[in-house]
């Protein structure tokens, strides 16, 4: 039921379970309550979802008020669809455990790599999210 | 006012004594212990025996007997005064009674009181009694009473209204002749003959009439006071502070007020306040209890005074009588009314879920599933609604025209005109003017909305879809309520409105004029549905200024702003940089910019050149002309930009090169060379060819210059046989640069181009001046003497291949080059 026809509109999609993934990388799980202009959300029964690698983690958290510009994507979740049977869930501590030994792996990869870089003389800028014409 | 049966006897006489007093003249002389130490300690009611019995002798023959009734009323009141004096402050600031005129008229001063007896707040009410009480009791006095108010020119009447005007005029009051029998019945005695026309009217009915209206007044006024805000919509904040207890009112407003003594007193005082048991009085309730208006006018347009605690219900049943299907609104009320200055067009009482039904049940009484009773709560029919809302835009055609335009100037500027279009369902509209109250939507407790769903789940649990059913069984479900998702609706429509939909919600229209094109064509044209179509409301241009409010003949700015009246604090003055300034700067570095910058220009003037078609088929007739006019302005303008500076007929190869080499500089050009007149035109393309080397060198990273391979196609067939000659000579240029040409894409498809012009001209119309002098042939030779010398691997393949473009080459070179050009430049014959 969309009051506006042709256009985009979350009202349609309140009180229903959405993911959402934010603009810093996680991705919460939760009932959708209430919106407003800016598209700022409101989450019930919000649920912070970590994936590592085939893993994945529920850490509850409650209620949730997102910003509505740091949202990357939102998309329904169909309730009675069985839930991913390649993924497997385990519990907080250990994706806890598993996401820190992932980050740490990557640091150590990205510092490698910059000391290789620099022994050559080269230097990757980071990207910084400037505007350039 | 009806308090004032709990006061004694003595009061009742005391305030007849005092309204005896109607000069302050008088006043003074005989009272001047009034107000202060050293009033008489006499026994009043015995004196006041004495001027009765004074009043009546003298007043019999008299015309001034009121005066002389005054008169004799005075030295009462220096008795009065005593008793008065008791209860009346030094500063004269407090009234005893209400019915007390001449303190009133001393505290003229002093409109403010700090706290209102117990006798103030019985005031109004309680003259009103005295002074029925006198009217009945003394019949002759009202017999002259009647008399003397009925011819109203009488000498009499009119010398004691006289007096009495003067006497009320003092104290600020605008008297009405309706309350000079106000003052009679306070002195019936000193009236009895009120002159020589005594008629034996009844008078009767008159005073009481009129006493009545008194009654009724103050009646009205004190239950004004404490009146809702949307009650007092047009009337300005002075207005509202009559409820709250005493209060200062300006000198000037008191004129336009109510105007009878009684009023003017209230005014004066203050109405009283509440006494506990007051509150079950004629029916009101907490809830309609109004919190001291904000210091900010909601008019101006600060969030509106929520009037009702949250979550109150509502207090009396709705009176609508357009819905018999509307029951018990009070069983289940979600919000309370939202209370607000703007006048709704619905009774206010009425609960947004309410204004929901009664806008939906008349259009949509069929759609209701079959398991529907007839009884239904407000919050189901809600839901129910809700999802049978979409079926009310689809169905139908385009949504009809709204007056609703108004509701929105409270807080979202001048309204749009009259003429403009909703895409929510119609119905919503006038109810929703106002968004809801901004701050915790889940006023209800949770075991209340708990209760609420749960209700709504047992009457109509079975007959959703199971995606009903789930949210049904949600407890927390409906937190955002159906007026919360509309206002947002109506924000997100209102952010579509606009003045030119062709240019703010380009892509979208195109789209859908591509669409309903190609359903035209792939359908019937008998049947022709209606899809649904977003109709953005279109609004006239409005110039929104901001104009900070100001109230006139105040000095200076409101101290308040608010969110939505902002106070501009600095006033900023845009100046804008001329061109010679910019160039004066670090030119090397704003050298790139300077070019965008110019590609910007040039395109904005192409994109309006290009949508003067679209825009002349929709103006009418009399724009015309002007859009014409526009349209070769800017034509003119675009060529201009390409010229030289020094030379207004020379294309500026300088500047081309420069625009070109920026990407959106080259699609600029493509997009451009239709629209310019063939000869700058045809000097464009020489100049790209002139200048290829160049060109190419710059396209690397882009690789876009096959962009422009259309446009100059087109204008290399309209070019004459002399120019393309040229073209190809400038192709060639200097030594070395066909061999670049060759490398490079765009380059040999625009040789290919040339010579494939070069040979329909030829073969098409034999006295075709290609031949006349040898530059053609010659060019012709060179190229093929270039293609044969340069290494396969560095030709690059063209777009294209022109299909005569074998026949050109056979006319000019022999067979066992001919063959050799084939292979390399893959040409068969049968490419013909």
């Amino acid at each position: 039921m969309n009051y506006v026809p042709g256009t985009a509109s979350l009202i349609d999609d309140i009180d229903k379970k959405h993911l959402v993934l934010l603009r810093d990388g996680r991705t919460l799980i939760g009932y959708l309550r209430s919106i407003d202009q800016f598209a700022n959300l409101v989450f019930h029964q919000t649920v912070e979802r970590i994936h590592v690698g085939k893993k994945f983690g529920d850490i509850p958290r409650g209620i949730f008020i997102v910003r509505g510009e740091n949202v990357v994507l939102l998309g329904e979740i169909d309730v009675d669809k069985p839930c991913d049977t390649l993924l497997q869930q385990v519990s907080i501590e250990e994706i806890l455990e598993e996401q820190r030994l992932q980050q740490q792996t990557k640091q150590e990869t990205e510092k490698v790599k910059m000391q290789v870089l620099k022994d050559r003389g080269l230097s990757i800028p980071k990207a910084d999210n400037l505007d350039e014409y | 006012m009806f308090r004032f049966q709990s006061l004694d006897e003595d009061c009742t006489l005391e305030e007849e004594d005092e309204g005896l007093i109607e000069e302050e003249d008088e006043i003074d002389q005989f009272n001047d212990d009034t107000f202060g130490a050293g009033a008489i300690d006499d026994d009043w009611q015995e004196e006041h025996k004495r001027l009765a019995e004074l009043d009546e002798r003298d007043g019999l023959g008299a015309g001034l007997g009121f005066g002389g009734g005054g008169m004799g009323g005075e030295p009462d009141l220096g008795g009065a005064g005593d008793s008065s004096s008791a209860r009346l402050p030094p500063t004269a600031s407090h009234l005893p009674l209400p019915s007390s005129l001449p303190p009133l008229k001393f505290s003229s001063s002093s409109p403010g009181l700090p706290q209102p007896d117990v006798e103030d707040r019985a005031g109004g009410g309680g003259l009103a009694e005295s002074l029925a009480r006198l009217i009945l009791d003394a019949d002759p006095a009202i017999a002259g009473v009647g008399a003397a108010e009925r011819p109203g020119p009488s000498p009499s009447s009119s010398g004691s209204s006289l007096s009495a005007l003067q006497g009320l005029d003092r104290s600020r009051v605008l008297p009405q002749p309706s309350s000079i029998p106000h003052q009679h019945p306070h002195h019936p005695q000193h009236q009895l003959p009120p002159g020589p026309s005594t008629s034996g009217l009844p008078p009767g009915p008159p005073p009481s009439s009129m006493l009545s209206y008194q009654q009724q007044q103050q009646q009205h006024l004190l239950r004004r006071g404490p009146a809702p805000m949307g009650q007092m919509n047009s009337h300005s904040i002075w207005e509202n502070s009559m409820g709250f207890g005493p209060v200062s009112v300006a000198p000037g407003l008191v004129t336009h007020m109510e105007d009878s003594p009684l009023m003017s007193i209230i005014k004066e005082v203050g109405l009283p306040k509440r006494p506990p048991q007051g509150r079950n009085d004629e029916g009101r309730d907490l809830s309609e209890r109004v919190p001291p208006p904000r210091s900010s006018s909601p008019v101006i347009g600060s969030p509106p005074v929520r009037a009702v605690p949250i979550g109150t219900p509502p207090k009396q049943p709705m009176s609508h009588g357009l819905n018999h299907q509307i029951h018990h609104p009070t069983a289940v009320h979600v919000r309370a009314p939202v209370q607000h200055r703007y006048p709704p067009p619905f009774p206010e009482r009425l609960s947004p879920n309410t204004l929901l039904n009664i806008a939906n049940s008349p259009l949509c009484r069929g759609p209701f599933p079959p398991g529907v009773g007839p009884v239904l709560s407000q919050i189901q029919r809600a839901q129910l609604l809700n999802s049978q809302v979409a079926g009310f835009p689809r169905g139908g055609p385009a949504p009809p025209l709204l007056p609703g335009g108004g509701g929105f100037r409270p807080f979202f500027g001048p309204p749009p005109p009259h003429g403009h279009r909703m895409g929510p369902p119609p119905p919503h509209g006038p109810p929703n003017h106002t968004p809801p109250i901004r701050h915790n939507t889940t006023h209800l407790h949770p075991q209340h909305r708990r209760m609420l769903t749960q209700r709504m789940q047992n009457r109509g649990g079975d007959r959703s879809r199971t995606g009903g059913d789930r949210r049904s069984r949600d407890p927390y479900s409906n937190l955002m309520t159906q007026k919360e998702k509309e206002w947002v609706t109506k924000i997100q429509m209102m952010q579509l409105q606009s003045t030119d939909p062709y240019l703010d919600d380009y892509y979208y229209q195109n789209y859908y004029e591509k669409m309903e094109k190609r359903q035209e064509r792939e359908r019937d044209s008998s049947k022709k549905e209606h899809t649904t179509k977003l109709i953005t409301p279109q609004v006239a241009k409005v110039e929104h200024t901001y104009r900070p409010v100001q109230f006139a003949g105040s000095l200076g700015k409101l101290t308040v702003s608010s969110v939505n009246n902002p106070r501009k604090m600095i006033d900023a003055v845009v100046t804008t940089r001329t061109d010679d300034e910019e160039k004066r700067e670090k030119q090397v570095w704003n050298k790139r910019r300077q070019i965008l910058y110019t590609v910007e220009k040039m395109y904005s003037l192409l994109l309006e050149v290009q949508d003067f078609e679209k825009r002349f088929m929709q103006t009418p007739e009399e724009d015309r002309e002007a859009l014409l006019e526009q349209h070769k302005t800017n034509t003119v303008q675009l060529c201009n930009s390409l010229r030289e500076k020094e030379w207004d007929d020379r294309v500026s190869d300088e500047q081309c090169v420069m625009i070109m080499s920026v990407r959106k500089g080259k699609r600029l050009i493509s997009r451009l060379l239709p629209f310019l007149p063939s000869p700058q035109a045809a000097a464009i393309v020489m100049a790209i060819a002139r200048n290829l080397p160049a060109l190419a060198k710059k396209d690397k990273q882009d690789q876009v210059l096959c962009w422009l391979v259309e446009p100059v196609s087109a204008v290399i067939q309209s070019l004459s046989s002399s120019a393309l000659t040229d073209l190809l000579q400038e192709l060639q240029g200097n030594e070395g640069q066909l061999a670049t040409v060759l490398h490079n894409k765009f380059g040999v498809t625009l040789l290919y181009l040339i010579l494939s012009e070069g040979e329909r001209m030829q073969s098409s119309d034999p006295n075709c001046q290609l031949m006349d002098d040898n530059r053609w042939t010659e060019l012709v030779f060179s190229v093929t003497r270039e293609l044969l010398s340069i290494p396969t691997s560095s030709l690059s393949p063209p777009l294209f291949t022109p299909p005569n473009l074998l026949s050109l080459l056979s006319r000019y070179v022999d067979r066992q080059r001919l063959e050799l050009l084939q292979d390399k430049l893959q040409i068969s014959a049968l490419s013909r």
